[in-house]
Order: C-alpha cells, then structure tokens, then sequence
C-alpha cells in the first residue's frame, strides 16, 4: 500500500500471538493497514477473524495472555509498540486514541455517578479543576442528546436507558478530544431504532471534532452507512480493503462475495438465506496458502499451497486472492450481489436504519 | 423506604419472640426439671435430712423459675376455707407397724379436706409432707408458661409502681431534675427507679430505666441476681470513690447512685440513712472491671478491627497481583488456616506468644496489664481474616474482569486508580453487607479463645448455662443473640443501600 501523508495511524506488519493453555495462537498475521485522518474505515468480518484484537493493539489493551509478536503501529511519528509500561500507554488511551465498547449496559461502573465517570476524565487528561470538569461533562452530555443534562448529572448508571448509556460512553470517549475513536460494535447490544440515532451521533461527532472512526462491526449495513474505507478480515488478515463503493460494488475476494451474499436483506421470501459454509481454520496451526481456500467455491490448486500476495484492483482498491493473478480464470461474482447498488438502493429508499435521514 | 424498615422490623420482632418461644418450650418441657438442682449442691446439703424442708425449697425455686404454682396449706386454707384455724389442724397419730416400728400418721381436719378437695377440682396436685401438713402444686402447660414469659418480660416503671405500706405520703411524679453531679435527669418519685432517664460518662453515656428487659433469676448458677445483671455487671473487687451522697454528705463509696431503686421503708438502716434521704436506697456499685459483655466486646471490636485492617489490603494485594507471588503465598496462608483447626492454631499461637514473653492465662497480669491483651486479639484476628481474605480477593478479581474496568482503562485511568476508584467501591459492597453483623455478634464473645485463655466474657456463657442447667440464662441468651443477629442482617442490608446506588430497599419491590 501506498504511503500517504494524511495517514494518521499506520500499521506494519502486525503480528499478535496469545497463550492459551499452553498454546500458541497467531490471532494477526502479517496484517498493514494505513488509516487516513478524517476517514470512516469499517473492519468487518466474522466472530473471531480478529477485528477486535486489532484495535485492542492500538491502545495497548490486548488481554494479559496476549502479545505483539512483530510489527509496527505509527502514530504521530512514535511507533506506539515502543510503548512498555502503562504510563506511557495513559498518553495514548483515551486521550489520544479513545474507545466505545459493545455493551453499553456494562460499560460503566455502576456505583459512580455517570457526572463522575465523564468529570474523572476531563480531571485526568485535562488537568481542569472539579467545578471547570462539571460544566464541561454538563456540556458534553448536552451534545451527546442527553435532556436535563444538570439533573442528570448525579444520576447512577442504573436509572438510564441503553440507548442513553451508550451515548454517555461516547461522551467520555469524546471527553479528551481523541484523534481515533475506536468503536468496537457500539450499536449490537442496542435495538434498531437506537443504533440508528447511536449510529448518526458519532457521525456528527466525528466532523464536529474532527476525529477518525474506526468501526468494528459485521453488520455490513451499518457499514454501507458510515464508512469511508472497509476493510475485511479473516482469520486474522486483511483480504480486502477499499473504498466502500469498490467493495459493495466490485468485491473482489471470495470472502468478501460470501459476506455480501449472506446480507439477509437480500434474501428472496420463501428461498433459504446465504450462508457461507464450513468454518474458519484454527489459529493453532500454520496456516498454508490462503486462509479461505478450503470454504471458497472458486479454490484454486495455488490456493492451498502458497498464501496470495495483495493485489492491486485500484490505487485504493486492493485485494488478498489468487483470482486477481493474471493467469487466473476469469469468474464472475455471485449473481445475488451482481446487481447490488440496485439493491441497496431499493433497501435504502425504503428508510430505516439504512437510509439517510 | 420507611415502611419496608417498618415491615422488616415487625417480622424480625415477631421472628425473635417465635424463636424464643420455641427455646422455652423446649427448655422447660423437654428437659427433666430435676436436673436445675444439679449445680445447686450447697443448699442442698444444708437442707440433707429435712426432707420437707427440700421440698419447699425445690417448689419454690420451681414457682420462681416458671414451672408450676406452687401453694401452702396455709394459702390454700386462706382462699378456699371459711374457718381458717379449722382448716390448718393437722392430727398426729403414732401408729405401731407389725415389726414393732413406730411411724407418724397425719390426718386432716374436715376443713382441711374440704380445702384439699377444693384445690384437687381446680387441677392441682394436693401432697403431703412427712412430717405433716399439705400443699399443692399445678404444673404450668407449655404455652402458658411462655404466656407467663413474655407478660413478665417487659417491666414499664410508672410512679404508681412503688407499694409500700409504712410510706403511704410517698410522693408521685415525674420530672426533670439535676442528678448528684448536677446534669440534668429525668427523675421520678414513687417509680422502682429514682432516675429514669440520666446521662454518665460510660457508653452508650445515655441511659433510661422506663423500659426493662426481666428474663428472670440467674440459677443455679450466679444465683439470684437477674440474668441480665449476670451479663451486664462490672466485675473484680468494688470500686470506691470519693462521692457527693444524695443529701449532700461527701464520702467514700461504691454507689452508682443513677441505678439507685426504691428500697421499702421497714428495711433502711442507719447506713442508707447516712447517704440518702429518701428511699431510694438500694443501689448498685462501681466495680473495678467491666462486665462480661464489655469483655467480650473489647477483644472482639479490636481483634474485628485488626482482622479487617489486615485482610482488606492483603485480599486487595492478592487480587491485583493475581497469580503472582503476593497472591500465591496469601493462598497458601489461606489454605493453612482454613485447614487448621482452630484450636490447634490457638495452642500454637499461645506456645509462640509465651516463648516472647506474653503470658498464656488471662488472669495472670489481669484486667490493668495491656500484655493480658495481645495474644487473644492477635489470634481472634488472625482467625478471622482467612475467609475475609478470600472473599475480598474473589470479588476484586470479579470487577477486575467487569467491563467497566476494560472501558476505565481504555479511558486512560491508571490501573492504581481503576483499582482505587472503581473496583474498590464495588467489590466493597458485600463485604459492607457483613459488617454490621460482625460488629455486633462481637458481644456473643469467642468460645473457644476466651476458654483456652480464660477470659471472663460471654464466650462461654451459653455452653456453661446449657451444662449447668441455668434455664433463665440459657433463654436470655437466645433472646439477646436471636434478636442482634436478626437486627445486625436488617443494618447490614440498610448500610448497602448507603454504597450500592443500585439497592432501594422498597416495600413494594421484588416479587411481592
């Protein structure tokens, strides 16, 4: 991938292995990702392809069993992996790089008042006094969507909503003016109508504050929605990355064709809805040639013997299959997302948590 | 809020007089009521050879304690007999048996049976003494004796309380006057207490006498006081201090004159005249050395403060180093002294004490020296952090995986602060929920520590009453404990209320 001097985070080479019960699993493998500043980039894919982890890098959060086996993260000139102690990390966490979690419900302490919890932060980073914290965590609440913001203050986290809690969390995500904010699911633990305000909040934020999103997610319509970039994972790489248009409507890896099949808003009543078959390989083991191969209908014998090299589609465009290789044979994608901008935009038209609104 | 601590505090009054009730069935239908004079050697042998005398003394302590009514012949012929002098004859006729042995045959007069026949309609019992006369007994069912229990229990003092026939110008009323030392009180004339309500320099330093707890007599053991009295009296030798008597004299005196009662005017003697100018005479004294429940209560609050002062930073410690060499040891000191019988690490906990010079009773250096101290309090402690211990690291560990902690640091929050700030306060919430149970169950005292070092406190109060068969004690104890266990769990759930937001303690919530 190119070298842009917009990037704000760079990521070389990552590679992050965990012990589990005497074992080692490589969770990142060789992953490098460049993030632009101002850009919405969405990382998608399945329950374990090790989008999570990722970001956990960024901030230094891996579970105590994990480790950054080799790699890079750049971020304003540092290589943030120099980064031992947690006091260095401090400087980054939440005042640099913030993040919202999936669970609302669960992310705050629930015997702190939330005017507390969003102060603490603001005292923390920001050196301000008890008083200047107050009105700005009053002020920030405001801008979140919280109504009587003052009285609310000295609530507990018990006597508000989900949807409220989640917004709260934004708010002391926001509270030190992060450059990245991380938002690892933040609307799954949420009902439809409410990841759709969630949704719409962060975006205002984002060009409000002038941050960079990155958004975990497999719900690839919240990603239609917000995303500059997407990027889709599996088994612990990159397969594909592009502008959002080139990968809803030129997906070039199997994987991505897979995902893309299996929305079930494409589902045709009365048909079963797409699935992808098989599961994905275990991180235990080395992994030869492509990672998607054994799942993949349009394998290849190169597939299972030597992994693929990214491939250039577009400058912005790349992808990780042996299909882009030249003396590759010509396959076209699966008829169900051959028409897809149609689609979607019949989908969208329809309002909803994917429409504009 | 209010009626939930209403409703609690009915249901756990009601859950102690049920308790109650059930030990004083129990106690005084299930075993033989022979086995009270067990312990009672003494009397006993002063009375060998006079058979009636034995029996009036054994009804009469059996009246006393509840058991039965026990009546005279004297008293039968009073409420049941026109001719009284008639009714008390008793006949003495020698009779010679076949083997030439004179015994004595007693016969009744036909009032004296009459009487007899009067009271065997009302259900008693009508014996005979052996050396003549007649009485009667009536056993008490189970229930009533627990009715008889419970209308004794609460003793309200009024000033109409006080009868005595040679002060008939007593007067009668309640008012505010100044004690002896000149603090205000509340006072009353023609109560049983002179002072009702009066203020000292002894905790909880406010004090009342309108409402009192009688459980009964002590017996057979710390005989005749008030089981209460047992408990709550100073000990060791009287306390004499230079005093400003009641009318005004300076003397050297025992009295606590706040705990003065009303002492009947045929018993004054010059003494109490020397002191008081009227008749509230009859005081308690000032002992050198506090009362068993005091006893208990020092070793226990301070050996409760030291064991928390040491489990809480240690299960804190373990559980942020979890897996780590400071959480490693405090497993295994856990696991030792969870495994260890306790009375084997009192032995070695006092063979250790003793190599450094503490010594290993007691009595031996007494109430004064603070080294009597040490040793039991250590080891009172060191029992008690073991669980407190592992509660404490468990539900750190719990919040150390709680989401909120992820979140907290992915704020930027030091690990010290989350630890500090957020786990603390939460993992702290059952632990609160105890507290007030440990604090006041201190005053149950220590069985087996206040044995092995022979303390005198209330440790071994109720295994000593249950051996000796001191019923009253054994009752008052159950009462006493019943109720602070059930109030202690009803202040616990109030104290979570203070530090868990979350907790509304609400009449309506839950399933009802």
């Amino acid at each position: 991938m190119e070298q842009n001097r917009n990037n704000i985070l760079s990521v070389k080479n990552l590679e992050v292995k965990f012990k589990v019960r005497d074992r080692v699993l490589t969770a990142i493998r060789n992953v490098s990702l460049d993030f632009e500043e101002g850009k919405v980039v969405a990382i998608v894919g399945e329950s374990g392809s090790g989008k999570s982890v990722f970001t956990k890098t960024f901030t230094g959060m891996l579970e105590i069993n994990g480790e950054v086996s080799n790699g890079e993260i750049w971020f304003e000139g540092k290589n943030l992996l120099e980064n031992k102690t947690d006091e260095e990390w401090m400087q980054i966490r939440g005042k640099k790089i913030a993040t919202v979690f999936q669970d609302p419900m669960t992310s705050l302490n629930p015997v702190r008042t939330i005017g507390y919890q969003i102060s603490e932060v603001i005292i923390k980073h920001q050196g301000k006094s008890k008083a200047e914290a107050k009105a700005e965590a009053i002020e920030l609440m405001e801008r979140v969507g919280i109504y009587n913001a003052e009285q609310r203050y000295d609530e507990y986290p018990f006597m508000y909503s989900g949807g409220m809690r989640q917004r709260i969390v934004i708010a002391i995500a926001l509270a030190c003016h992060p450059k990245i904010l991380i938002c690892d699911e933040p609307t799954t633990a949420l009902d439809v109508t409410i990841q759709a305000q969630i949704i719409h909040l962060i975006k205002d934020l984002a060009k409000e504050y002038g941050f960079t999103t990155i958004y975990i997610t497999h719900d690839l319509g919240v990603v239609a929605n917000v995303a500059d970039r997407v990027a889709v994972m599996y088994a612990g790489q990159i397969v594909e990355f592009g502008e959002v248009e080139e990968i809803f409507y030129d997906p070039r890896h199997p994987y991505t064709w897979g995902l893309l099949s299996s929305l079930p808003q494409l589902g045709e009543k009365g048909n079963e809805l797409f699935a992808i078959t098989g599961t994905p390989p275990s991180l235990f083991e080395e992994i030869k040639g492509d990672a998607f191969a054994p799942r993949s209908e349009y394998a290849m014998r190169i597939d299972f013997e030597e992994e693929p090299p990214m491939f250039k589609v577009t400058d912005t465009h790349y992808a990780k299959t042996w299909l882009l290789d030249p003396r590759a044979p010509k396959v076209e994608k699966p008829k169900v997302i051959q028409n897809l901008h149609e689609k979607m935009l019949a989908l969208t038209a329809k309002g909803g948590i994917y429409g504009e609104h | 809020m209010k009626k939930y601590v209403l409703g609690r505090v009915i249901r756990a009054i009601i859950a102690v007089f049920v308790v109650t009730a059930i030990a004083i069935i129990m106690i005084f239908t299930m075993i033989p009521r022979e086995n009270i004079f067990r312990d009672d050697t003494a009397q006993l042998q002063k009375l060998n050879g006079k058979p009636d005398d034995i029996t009036i003394y054994k009804n009469n302590k059996w009246e006393q304690l509840g058991y039965l009514d026990f009546v005279r012949q004297a008293e039968m012929c009073q409420t049941e007999s026109d001719d009284y002098d008639a009714c008390m004859i008793v006949n003495e006729h020698t009779v010679v048996n076949d083997n030439g042995i004179e015994t004595k045959e007693y016969t009744y007069s036909e009032e004296g049976e009459k009487v007899i026949e009067a009271y065997t309609q009302k259900g008693y019992k009508v014996q005979y003494f052996v050396y003549g006369g007649f009485y009667a007994t009536k056993d008490y069912s189970g229930l009533e004796i627990v009715f008889n229990f419970f209308k004794n229990l609460i003793k309200i003092d009024t000033p109409s309380a006080v009868q005595d026939p040679d002060n008939p110008d007593l007067e009668r009323k309640i008012y505010i006057g100044t004690d002896y030392n000149g603090v205000p009180a509340i006072m009353c004339s023609g109560c049983e207490h002179n002072y009702l309500l009066y203020f000292d320099g002894n905790f909880p330093f406010i004090h009342q006498n309108f409402i009192s707890l009688n459980f009964g007599q002590s017996y057979p053991t710390y005989q005749n006081p008030s089981t209460l009295d047992v408990i709550n009296s100073s000990q060791g030798s009287l306390d004499n201090r230079e005093q400003t008597y009641p009318n005004g004299k300076t003397g050297n005196s025992a009295d606590n004159f706040h705990t003065c009662t009303y002492k009947a005017t045929a018993s004054l003697d010059h003494m109490d005249a020397n002191k008081f100018d009227d008749n509230y005479a009859n005081c308690k004294s000032y002992y050198t050395y506090p009362s068993m429940v005091s006893m208990s209560y020092i070793f226990g609050i301070i050996a409760l403060v030291l064991a928390y002062a040491i489990a809480i930073p240690a299960g804190v410690a373990m559980a942020r180093n979890k897996g780590k060499w400071p959480d490693k040891i405090g497993i295994v000191y856990v696991n030792i002294m969870i495994a260890l019988p306790s009375l084997a690490f009192i032995y070695f906990m006092k063979v250790l004490g003793f190599r450094i010079g503490l010594p290993d009773k007691f009595p031996i250096l007494g109430f004064d020296n603070i080294m009597s101290y040490i040793l039991p309090v250590i080891i009172l402690a060191l029992m008690s952090t073991a669980s407190l211990m592992i509660w404490i690291r468990r539900y750190m560990v719990d919040q150390t995986n709680a989401d909120y902690v992820k979140f907290a640091r992915s704020k930027g929050l030091s690990q010290k602060e989350i630890f500090r700030k957020h786990i603390l306060k939460n993992a702290i919430i059952p632990i609160v929920n105890g507290i007030p149970s440990s604090i006041i169950l201190c005053i149950s005292g220590s069985v087996i520590t206040e044995s092995v070092f022979a303390i005198p406190g209330m440790g071994k109060m109720l295994p000593d009453s249950i051996k000796a068969f001191n019923n009253n004690m054994v009752i008052t104890l159950t009462f006493i404990f019943t109720a602070l266990s059930i109030f202690s769990v009803l202040i616990g759930d109030l104290l979570m209320t203070v530090v868990d937001p979350r907790i509304q303690l609400d009449a309506k919530g839950g399933n009802e």
